[in-house]
């Protein structure tokens, strides 16, 4: 256990960038063409995929620029980075070979969740709407890792999930040594990110182990299980576990509120449903 | 100079990239072969390299974009690019368009490369009036480029952070870095965004400068104070934000409200007779500044006085 779980930390270390969907790459690729696109569209498309989001947020953050650590929205990096940056590091995106379901899946799981999270951050008038939504998808960015980097073990992981009928992080737990929020955590560090997003990223599954950014974490947590219960994207297994108690107080919530923010979170993953189709065709449509 | 430098090598030859390599690596030097231009400027962005190689052989395309689109930028810009170019088609070369730093003829003796590549390297550190912290020209290129524009139609813009200074010696110098490092950032981006050119400076501490066409100006000061004020916002707690001060020793020692950072730009377009040196350029600027320093939130101040 105790060398798988550093072996998955020498991989999170070696790891530069991740592949993703090509049709978002293709639609940026589009939108770069057109001089006159707007930056708040590119800022949207990136938005939507976690690995690119990932790419952008770890370039702003590299040593190289001199702010590490400090900037968490993808509105922020472009305009830190500029305009050609952004384009020509997404143009530049690996892309994957084949659409398998489990990538689409946590795919939408991602952007589902993102959108889950600013519908919760808008209802609750929480600060800093925009980080809960970049928190949010990049959440699971360590079952990416797992899926990608340690393809074998991920799909030893889902048999497992399916025999023993358990969660995919009781299951990493049990066969790994380590789950998704730590091999996150570990991935954020490496790249620097903001502590605002590596704590929401460690602690969506135990928002009591957060310490400074708890709303955040408790947004996070409650926007996966939304998500999951919506049963848009998969994200490894299908059981939706409970709202945890501290994340319940964190946000001050109530069954009315709750079921405010579950209502609106459901129109909007309708209009992420059709994104994502659309998607998922024009990444097609180039094979 | 660092031992053991990372090169990114652009080469459609397959051999020469992988005889190349093996010889640079056994030097302790870390080689990335890209075999076409198109994922190039993707790399460089995210991991940038410390040379860049581009054989010029066998290449239907000249580079001249990807080699103009790195130099344009005051970050990737000072990294070294060395041409390897047929031994009889350097002299037809249009140097202007084409703005590497080095050439070796091809085929070359491994010795020469690498006293090229340490040249170039050292050569880019020597020349550039860079500001090590922001990497933007400094003063040298910034009178230079004034001096080129007078009586042209374009602005020379002349911009500094407003509460700067409490802010540094609040939050400590790191802080301080972050934020000059952030606004050069915004002014290089919002300069290059308007497509024509442009130039951006560091004079030094909070002190900038940016040249755009005439007609550009405003356009150019509304983006900056927007994107300013966008990312300045992420810089203060919640709480600060929400009062828009906070309480510290100013220079006196005394306790005082302090406002939040904002900006304040003095426009001087070139095109007018009033302007005939550099030194008038700045002394009008200096006027336009003390204006636009008597309002709390960011602003640009226009010269509009023709004599």
């Amino acid at each position: 256990m105790v060398n798988k779980v550093n072996e998955i930390k020498r991989i999170v270390q070696d790891t530069k960038s991740l592949p993703t969907l090509p049709g978002i790459v293709l639609k940026i690729s589009k939108l770069a063409e057109d001089d006159k696109s707007s930056v708040n569209e590119i800022a949207r498309l990136i938005s939507s995929d976690h690995i690119l989001s990932a790419k952008v947020l770890k370039l702003v953050n590299s040593p190289f620029y001199g702010f590490s650590g400090r900037v968490s929205t993808i509105s922020n990096a472009l305009i830190l980075l500029g305009v050609n940056v952004i384009r020509s590091l997404a143009l530049s995106s690996s892309i994957f070979e084949i659409m398998e379901k489990s990538v689409v899946g946590l795919w939408e799981h991602s952007f589902g969740a993102a959108v889950a999270a600013n519908t919760i951050a808008k209802i609750l008038q929480l600060p800093d709407a925009e980080e809960i939504s970049t928190a949010a998808l990049l959440h699971d960015i360590g079952k990416a890792i797992i899926k990608i980097k340690l393809e074998e073990d991920y799909n030893q992981l889902i048999s497992i999930i399916k025999e023993k009928d358990i969660s995919m992080i009781d299951a990493e737990h049990e066969f790994l040594g380590t789950g998704h929020p730590e091999i996150g955590e570990w991935i954020a560090r490496t790249w620097f990110l903001p502590e605002k997003l590596i704590e929401p990223i460690a602690c969506h599954h135990n928002v009591k182990k957060s310490v400074i950014h708890k709303t955040k974490t408790a947004a996070v947590h409650l926007a996966d299980i939304l998500v999951k219960a919506s049963g848009f994207g998969f994200s490894g297994d299908d059981i939706v576990p409970r709202i945890q108690t501290e994340a319940w107080d964190k946000l001050d919530l109530n069954e009315k509120i709750l079921e405010e923010i579950v209502q609106e979170t459901e129109d909007r993953l309708i209009e992420a449903k059709n994104f994502s189709l659309e998607i998922q065709t024009s990444g097609e449509k180039q094979s | 100079m660092k031992n053991n430098l990372r090169i990114a090598l652009i080469s459609k030859d397959c051999e020469l990239s992988s005889q190349l390599s093996i010889h640079i690596e056994s030097k302790g030097h870390q080689v990335i072969v890209f075999n076409n231009e198109s994922l190039v400027l993707g790399y460089i962005y995210s991991d940038p390299p410390d040379i860049i190689i581009i054989n010029f052989q066998f290449s239907e395309t000249n580079f001249h974009g990807l080699i103009s689109e790195i130099k344009k930028d005051c970050y990737f810009g000072t990294i070294p690019i060395i041409g390897l170019i047929d031994e009889n088609t350097h002299n037809n070369i249009e140097w202007k368009d084409c703005p590497i730093d080095d050439f070796i003829t091809l085929p070359f003796k491994y010795n020469e490369l690498f006293s090229r590549i340490s040249l170039a390297k050292n050569r880019i550190q020597r020349i550039f009036d860079n500001n090590p912290l922001t990497k933007l020209p400094g003063n040298t290129s910034i009178q230079k480029a004034i001096e080129n524009t007078i009586g042209a139609p374009m602005s020379v813009c002349y911009l500094d952070i407003n509460n700067f200074k409490p802010y540094n010696d609040t939050f400590g110098f790191t802080r301080g870095d972050e934020v000059i490092r952030m606004t050069a950032r915004i002014i290089s981006n919002a300069v290059r965004q308007t497509g024509d050119g442009g130039f951006a400076g560091h004079i030094g501490g909070d002190d900038f400068v940016f040249i755009v066409k005439n007609e550009s100006a405003e356009f150019v000061c509304k983006t900056i104070i927007n994107n300013f004020n966008i990312i300045v916002s992420d810089l203060f707690e919640e709480e600060v934000k929400h009062k828009g001060f906070y309480i510290a020793k100013d220079r006196q020692g005394n306790e005082n409200k302090i406002y939040l950072l904002t900006l304040a730009i003095a426009v001087v377009p070139m095109n007018t007779p009033q302007i005939n040196h550099y030194g008038k350029v700045a002394e009008i600027a200096a006027e336009l500044k003390k204006y636009a320093k008597k309002f709390t939130e960011s602003k640009y101040v226009i010269n509009r006085r023709k004599r």
